[in-house]
């Protein structure tokens, strides 16, 4: 019985959330029938072998979950609880940052004049492209991921799906679709901004003509953006594999390993070159206040150190993370050990 | 080379056509209540083989459309969900019954005449 446990648990994972736990106890009441059909003894259990040879022919869990949820979706059902959540934060955020725009507009208008309605309304109009924009990218990046993953590939996975690896797997660390799909469309966007919109990296301020932004990354960080675009693809095409896979096998782990010594490398590089932060006196001038061009060199000093400490937290984070990888995977589970795991809980 | 392309191109094309009865076929066996498994034996004692896979998600879509009704109940110590014809399934079912007919007898026609006219070819 625990062969159809972790079968039903493994189909559960793929199925739209919808009616979800009753196609599970409709599969798992027919699963039930055709063991005992086949049980040529009724009084004893029936032998494990019955259950794998029933479990096959129902077919692997991701074939079985793909008859329930409809297809041809520009976002399927395995995709759409993350989409949602990504399109909920990205929408979020940009309209936290037009709503901050307008407070700051109004404030720095003190006297109110008929000229103000024509900014609100260029303002509100700047909110909904914005917000239509970033629905867009969110949409296409998630488009994009479910068409990676073409039907063919899960075909060939499928074909040589076997019972066995219910129990195989069951040790490994499964991957997570939401989480996978989360961070691609993330990294998809940060490509995107470091390779065409780095002058978009900057302090903003409301000017004569909308909205202006005073760019504060420099052309030190230039020489980095090919190598931080390099390490993003790579994280791109293992998020890609693990949605293919499904779990964390030793490739996944091992490139995640180099891959993070590549991204510790690059931050290292950043951290003892030249400073790639500068803050112009332009800017401050126009947040109002502090026009002053000491204020800008020690501003500029300050946020190159605040960056000089998010890159070495961030290392020290690779560096746990890869730690605990080589762990898991290479000391403490080799597959040897999975097995007879396995066969002291039958 | 050929036969295989034929015989790959028959297979898909077989395929389609059954997929288009299916629905019918299942229909027809709703009349008295059954669950899933009971069914697909019983499409498969007549020669009507159905995919696993696809015979529970077409209940449920059937269910869905409103042509079948269903409820779980438990015997012998496990729960079985039953599905039956409802009202509007049964009207649906007749129509189609009588539009199946005419199909059949179409195709009959059709089959027939080709088949004279090429044995007055030959």
């Amino acid at each position: 019985m625990k062969l159809i446990n972790l079968y039903l648990d493994e189909i559960r994972r793929h199925l739209p959330p919808r009616n979800r736990e009753d196609i599970l106890k409709e599969i798992r009441s027919t699963l039930m029938d055709m063991v005992e059909d086949r049980n040529p003894d009724p009084n004893q259990s029936p032998k494990e072998q019955i259950i794998k040879a029933v479990l096959k022919e129902f077919g692997s869990p991701r074939e079985v979950a793909a008859q329930y949820g409809a297809k041809n979706y520009l976002i399927g059902p395995r995709l759409f609880p993350a989409y949602i959540q990504v399109l909920r934060i990205v929408l979020i955020v940009i309209a936290a940052l037009n709503v901050l725009g307008i407070v700051v507009t109004i404030v720095n208008q003190p006297t109110i004049d008929t000229g103000i309605f024509d900014t609100i309304a260029e303002i509100v109009g700047g909110l909904f492209s914005s917000l239509f924009t970033g629905f867009g990218i969110v949409t296409l990046s998630f488009a994009g991921i479910e068409r990676t993953t073409p039907e063919e590939w899960r075909v060939e996975i499928d074909q040589k799906w076997e019972p066995e690896q219910l129990l195989k797997h069951e040790d490994v660390k499964k991957v997570s679709y939401t989480g996978l799909a989360f961070e691609i469309t993330l990294t998809l966007i940060f490509i995107a901004l470091i390779n065409f919109f780095l002058d978009r990296i900057g302090i903003y301020y409301l000017g004569d003509s909308g909205w202006v932004s005073e760019p504060i990354l420099n052309d030190n960080f230039l020489r980095y953006v090919p190598w931080i675009t390099a390490y993003s693809v790579l994280d791109i095409g293992l998020n890609l594999y693990l949605i293919r896979t499904g779990f964390w096998d030793k490739w996944a782990s091992l490139s995640k390993i180099l891959i993070n010594a590549f991204k510790i490398a690059v931050n290292f590089a950043i951290i003892l070159g030249p400073a790639v932060i500068t803050v112009t006196t332009n800017a401050l001038q126009n947040l109002g206040g502090f026009d002053l061009e000491i204020t800008a060199r020690e501003l500029s000093r300050g946020m190159n150190f605040g960056l000089d400490v998010i890159l070495g937290l961030a290392i020290f984070g690779l560096v746990v993370e890869s730690l605990k990888i080589i762990y898991t995977n290479f000391i403490r589970g080799s597959g040897e050990n999975i097995e007879i795991h396995v066969e002291k809980q039958d | 080379m050929k036969d295989d392309a034929v015989h790959e191109q028959t297979q898909n094309l077989v395929q389609e056509l059954r997929r288009g009865v299916i629905v019918l076929a299942v229909l027809s066996q709703l009349d008295q209540e059954q669950y899933g498994y009971s069914l697909m034996k019983g499409l498969e004692d007549q020669g009507l083989q159905v995919d696993q896979g696809t015979l529970y998600p077409l209940l449920r879509r059937l269910e869905e459309q409103g042509l079948l009704a269903s409820d779980w109940r438990v015997e012998t110590s496990r729960p079985r969900r039953y599905y039956i014809l409802s009202e509007f399934g049964k009207e649906v079912l007749e129509n189609m019954t009588s539009e199946w007919e005419r199909i059949k007898t179409t195709m009959d026609n059709m089959l027939t005449n080709t088949k004279e006219i090429q044995n007055e070819a030959d």
